[in-house]
């Protein structure tokens, strides 16, 4: 690690707020070592092209689940919908990162995710209704949805599971020696579940091509941080398994892109694992049945979402250092509206399942 | 011939040779050979990156095998003890089972367990897995008797593209081959074959009752069959081999001829796989009975060490005897 970054000191670590110190650096944390790494906005933002397609990923996300929202509360959605409001920036900007033939392995709040990996938002919303052409063809519906034509991992509703998921798909990229690496998402009450630690730890054992991203939204359901866990960080974790880890800003999503693609870079060429703490608001309820006003402390709630809302500070940023003009931004957000309202109308057209195929499948041939 | 533990061993390196997507995930495995000297040699054949010593972590490496699979690899994860897999039980159960069924792709895993009581191995060395799976849609379940079977059917369940749970039995792994019943030593064919899975294997023919069980009861059963023969009653026995896909047909043709019928099998009676058996029997084919159908399995207890515990744990052949004298006499 560079040696002219400072170190954080125990202090700093032991009081870290994540709302101001997080502003303008991030942790970079090696071994026994925390350093702080700063930054300016401007330094970080990816070429056009890509801030462009990012700016357009980040609004879609948030358009598809608010439809996604709009269309529970009208009675389309069957069982309950969980979203990732203010995650959409980490999500979108991390798995913009992964290639083509690279294997994504996402986590409940992770639609950005889906959608920069190319998953259509059509077969989202038939997923979300229980149609019979979403990608389970109607069997789960919610976020538990994977996309093979993507190489995107199913997920299953058992927290902290797909860790050792990811190790595997990070093995059999490893196998093949094509140089290929992995993204996988937790939470932070997912930190907690034994899978995490059995999987991080075999990941690191064997220097496998995974980039491990703890979405630490600041609420696992309805447990605050300070139940969950009693070290400063999470990221403090990452030497306990002997691998390198970063502490973000999550609500920047040119700085995600910016901390995962070096990861991933670094996953590829043989490094190993790196552990990616990235810190968001979860900017609605566990699910659309949580009233999370009961126990969110709303103030504290109002300030991250209104100054680090990951779609404003894309704006923003965006407008601030002339890569995209205020035009573009709003017709890029019109874009990802129409987008994915027409993706709603289409999947409201689909089919529901027969049940007369209710047993296939249940066996490969 | 070869004992079953050969049998799986061979199995496992042929499979290894034909196809490089085939490694093995256990603990102990490599650099030790295994618990029970399985994969011995396999390390310095394949290497440390197809012969896997992993961290004591079954949920984290029964994962690490899906993830695997789901990209087209072929793992084979080996258990210490079939216990342990209740470790692993929600990786098993809720991802690898239900993935096909979901619409997200075939997942190609074996998950080895070595089951069964040995003796005096303890409630957490003993168990019989199957009654954790049974219940379970997109599990194969196969429980190989014979070293015929143990390399065709870990061959079969290699190339399978669904998850197995591959019962393999520790009493067989060293049993010496010239004490074993002549029908339970097939000769191993030299050229590769499988096993297919849901037909099963009649034992011994008989007329009079139809005595179906499958894993370490089928010594008990031809044991007590020939017990009976002395009596004069003629038992069919039959070996299942694999529990699913289950060979339902070879049971109800068998009770079909006999009219009378004994589901036996080492696990607890309670919850046994030998319940659901009888439920079919009912329900398919009650017009055919003489007799009502009758189980026998382990009591409700836990497996327990002490020697005189055990035995009277486990079925013996004297309780299978007094169960087939019962059917005869009704």
């Amino acid at each position: 690690m560079d040696a002219n970054h400072p170190l954080a000191t125990r202090e700093e670590l032991a009081s870290l707020d994540f709302y101001t110190d997080l502003a303008d650096r991030y942790l970079a944390v090696d071994g026994l070592e925390a350093r702080w790494v700063s930054f300016t906005n401007n330094e970080i933002l990816p070429d056009r092209e890509t801030a462009e397609r990012m700016h357009y990923l980040v609004s879609l996300a948030r358009a598809v689940e608010e439809t996604l929202d709009s269309a529970f509360r009208s009675g389309h959605i069957p069982g309950t919908a969980f979203f990732g409001r203010g995650n959409e920036g980490a999500s979108v900007a991390s798995a913009m990162c992964l290639e083509e033939h690279e294997w994504l392995v996402p986590m409940h709040r992770n639609c950005g995710a889906h959608l920069a990996k190319g998953h259509p938002p059509r077969s989202i919303m038939s997923h979300f209704f229980g149609r019979a052409d979403g990608p389970s063809g109607g069997r789960d519906g919610n976020f538990h949805m994977g996309y093979r034509p993507k190489r995107i991992t199913q997920l299953i509703s058992h927290i902290g599971t797909m860790v050792p998921i990811a190790t595997g798909v990070a093995w059999a990229a490893k196998a093949r020696g094509k140089g290929e690496a992995t993204i996988n998402y937790i939470g932070d009450g997912g930190t907690s579940a034994g899978d995490f630690h059995e999987a991080v730890n075999f990941a690191a054992v064997r220097k496998l091509p995974l980039v491990i991203i703890i979405d630490n939204n600041q609420y696992a359901y309805k447990t605050l941080l300070s139940d969950q866990y009693a070290c400063d960080a999470l990221v403090l974790k990452a030497p306990g398994y002997g691998l390198p880890g970063f502490l973000i800003d999550g609500t920047n999503a040119p700085l995600v892109h910016h901390v995962c693609s070096q990861a991933l870079a670094r996953a590829r060429e043989g490094g190993g694992p790196t552990l990616i703490e990235s810190i968001t608001m979860r900017a609605a309820g566990h699910s659309v049945y949580d009233k999370f006003s009961d126990y969110v402390d709303m103030e504290h709630f109002e300030k991250w979402t209104s100054e680090r809302d990951p779609i404003k500070r894309l704006d923003e940023a965006l407008i601030e250092f002339g890569v995209m003009s205020v035009e573009e931004v709003a017709a890029s957000h019109d874009k990802a509206r129409k987008d994915a309202e027409d993706a709603r109308d289409e999947a409201l057209k689909s089919p529901m399942p027969d049940p007369a195929h209710l047993t296939e499948g249940v066996f490969a041939e | 011939m070869i004992t079953y533990r050969e049998a799986l061993s061979a199995a496992m390196w042929e499979e290894m040779e034909r196809d490089e997507e085939v490694f093995l995930l256990g603990e102990d495995i490599g650099l030790g050979g295994g618990a029970f000297n399985i994969t011995k040699g396999f390390m310095e054949k394949f290497g440390r990156d197809r012969v896997v010593d992993v961290p004591l972590s079954e949920a984290g490496f029964t994962g690490t095998a899906i993830g695997a699979a789901l990209c087209g690899m072929r793992p084979v994860v080996e258990f210490q003890f079939a216990d342990f897999v209740t470790e692993s039980y929600k990786m098993i159960v809720d991802y690898a089972a239900g993935n096909h069924y979901r619409q997200m792709g075939p997942v190609p895993i074996v998950l080895r367990l070595p089951a069964a009581a040995l003796v005096s191995a303890g409630p957490f060395h003993s168990q019989n897995p199957e009654i954790w799976f049974f219940g379970t849609p997109g599990l194969k379940i196969v429980a190989p008797t014979t070293a015929f079977d143990a390399k065709g059917m870990l061959k079969g369940a290699i190339r399978d593209p669904n998850p197995v749970i591959f019962m393999e039995y520790k009493k067989f792994y060293n049993y010496p081959v010239n004490e074993l019943p002549d029908v339970l030593r097939p000769e191993i064919p030299e050229q590769d074959y499988t096993v297919p899975f849901g037909e099963a294997r009649t034992l011994r023919e008989g007329d009079d009752i139809s005595l179906i069980t499958f894993g370490t009861t089928v010594l008990e059963a031809l044991e007590a069959a020939e017990v009976l023969e002395n009596d004069g009653v003629s038992v069919e026995v039959i070996d299942l081999r694999t529990l699913v896909p289950l060979d339902k047909e070879a049971i109800l043709k068998s009770v079909r001829k006999t009219g009378k019928i004994l589901f036996l099998h080492e696990a607890r009676k309670r919850g046994g796989v030998g319940g659901e058996l009888a439920a079919i029997v009912s329900e398919e084919v009650f017009e055919y009975l003489d007799a009502p159908v009758r189980r026998v399995g382990a009591p409700e207890a836990h497996v327990p060490l002490s020697p005189p515990l055990e035995r009277a744990y486990l079925p013996s052949t004297e309780k299978v005897v007094d169960e087939l004298r019962d059917l005869a006499a009704f």
